[in-house]
């Protein structure tokens, strides 16, 4: 029972660290890229800003529009922020940093995350605004479209380490990254494809294209509601990078260093490769993003899955 | 402890089915459902059972009552509160649901539940694999048949009304 509320404690101070580290990150990322200097006020070179920030968010007045659907506005920000703490049961940080090695750990994990799209959904519906509906009609068309080749993506990695658990699937890249393999290369630009789409980034963010849409879903939220879908963004931008450590970077195996600083390195580096993507593309248009999941993305992953399938039993 | 989470998780469910089925607003009933589907989820991963739990949250809550709402979005006028919620067969539909109760009462009565001890490990997602490929082939793919019925049968419902 103690250890258990341990480390549920320990997953959610990591995710709120995690989120503020990474706030503060993509705004000095998006800064160099674009020749600036970032925030450089609060602390060695703004280190202090997120903290800055949180505070601000907390003491922010929490406006409620006229005419929201109350259930869904006030349940939304949950629906969105829970399912990214249970997706940590599951990660792996090192051989024994594990809260739970379920043996169904990868269907465990994207179930979680597949979650999220309600929350999204009930926040477009809930504010009473047409961006918001816009947003979240967009937001649940892109992640149901594109979980489709996410887990025919994952499914090849399964196939290939014999396992569905987190921690068997690590061990089984003990002689070789699955990365390193030619049709798991296929696999995990797959995955990175379907994934960047998933948490809504460019070139995939037309649930909250600013342009066009305001801020999409989250239009009307404001305050430590605001706060949450903040939160819930930046840490599914993280466990999206730690199943891809997990399943095609060899997770926390590495010379010298200890496991879990691996796995980190690893996944910030995954983070950071996004973060790269936000601010050098340009975004896709609507139907351009659909039929690319469903003409090419989605051939591509069965057709992976059908000849590697093919090799493995002959 | 863990009869208080199986209490507490049977709650959930009963009150949650009761308002999915009681409230006036359609978009509200899916929501409601999901969170049924969800302690429903619960009370596989409290039985140990957590591949069908992983399973029931990946294939009703992440997909079906998604696509739910999706309908209920895109169909004009579903949304409104005055809809009938009751169909015109509600008196058959009545005496099937008895019906049904009395065969699953009879289930309970006939079950010795002493006798079913909890067998599970990590192999049983092997075991569900083999005889859903095996044992079970035949049903399996009929249930895969029924599904390409009905979404083919959507699509031509769909493209008519245009």
């Amino acid at each position: 029972m103690i250890p258990m509320l341990l480390s549920g404690l320990a997953a959610i101070g990591f995710i709120a660290f995690s989120a503020m580290f990474l706030i503060w990150l993509e705004r000095k990322i998006s800064a160099w890229i674009q020749n600036r200097m970032g925030p450089m006020m609060t602390g060695f070179h703004g280190t202090l800003q997120p903290i800055a920030d949180t505070i601000k968010l907390l003491l922010k007045e929490d406006i409620v529009p006229k005419g929201v659907d109350f259930l869904s506005w006030w349940l939304a920000p949950f629906f969105v922020t829970v399912p990214v703490v249970m997706a940590f049961l599951v990660i792996p940080f090192s051989p024994k940093w594990i809260a739970l090695d379920l043996n169904v750990g990868v269907v465990y994990i994207c179930s979680v995350t597949s979650l999220c799209v309600l929350g999204i959904f009930m926040a477009g519906w809930g504010s009473n605004n047409k961006y918001s509906l816009l947003g979240g009609m967009r937001s649940a068309a892109q992640i149901i479209s594109y979980e489709v080749p996410l887990l025919l993506s994952v499914l090849l990695v399964v196939m290939e380490a014999g396992t569905l658990s987190m921690q068997g699937i690590i061990h089984a890249q003990s002689h070789g990254w699955f990365i390193l393999k030619p049709h798991l290369t296929l696999a995990f630009l797959i995955y990175f494809i379907s994934a960047t789409a998933e948490v809504n980034r460019v070139p995939f963010d037309i649930p909250e294209a600013e342009s066009e849409l305001v801020a999409g879903y989250h239009t009307e939220y404001s305050g430590m509601k605001f706060a949450m879908f903040f939160v819930a963004e930046y840490t599914n931008m993280f466990i999206i990078s730690a199943i891809a450590t997990t399943l095609f970077l060899g997770g926390w195996q590495g010379p010298w260093l200890p496991g879990v600083v691996w796995f980190l390195l690893k996944s910030y580096g995954v983070i950071v490769l996004l973060m790269w993507m936000r601010w050098t593309l340009p975004r896709v248009r609507m139907d351009q993003m659909m039929s690319f999941a469903w003409k090419v993305l989605t051939p591509i992953a069965l057709l992976n899955i059908l000849i590697s399938g093919w090799f493995m039993v002959k | 402890m863990g009869d208080f989470v199986f209490y507490f998780i049977a709650l959930c469910t009963c009150v949650f089915s009761v308002l999915a089925v009681t409230q006036r607003d359609i978009f509200h009933c899916a929501l409601w459902l999901a969170l049924t589907l969800m302690s429903i989820s619960g009370v596989y991963f409290y039985l140990d059972a957590a591949f069908l739990g992983v399973v029931q949250i990946l294939v009703y809550v992440g997909g079906i009552i998604t696509l739910f709402i999706f309908a209920i979005k895109l169909t004009a006028h579903m949304n409104d509160t005055s809809i009938r919620q009751t169909s015109k067969q509600w008196v058959i539909s009545v005496f099937v649901t008895l019906l049904l109760l009395l065969v699953l009462f009879k289930v309970f009565a006939r079950t010795s539940w002493a006798e079913i001890i909890l067998k599970t490990d990590s192999t049983s997602i092997n075991q569900i694999g083999l005889s859903l490929m095996t044992h079970y082939a035949l049903p399996f793919e009929f249930m895969s048949v029924i599904l390409l019925a009905a979404m083919v049968g959507a699509i031509v419902i769909g493209k008519e009304k245009k």
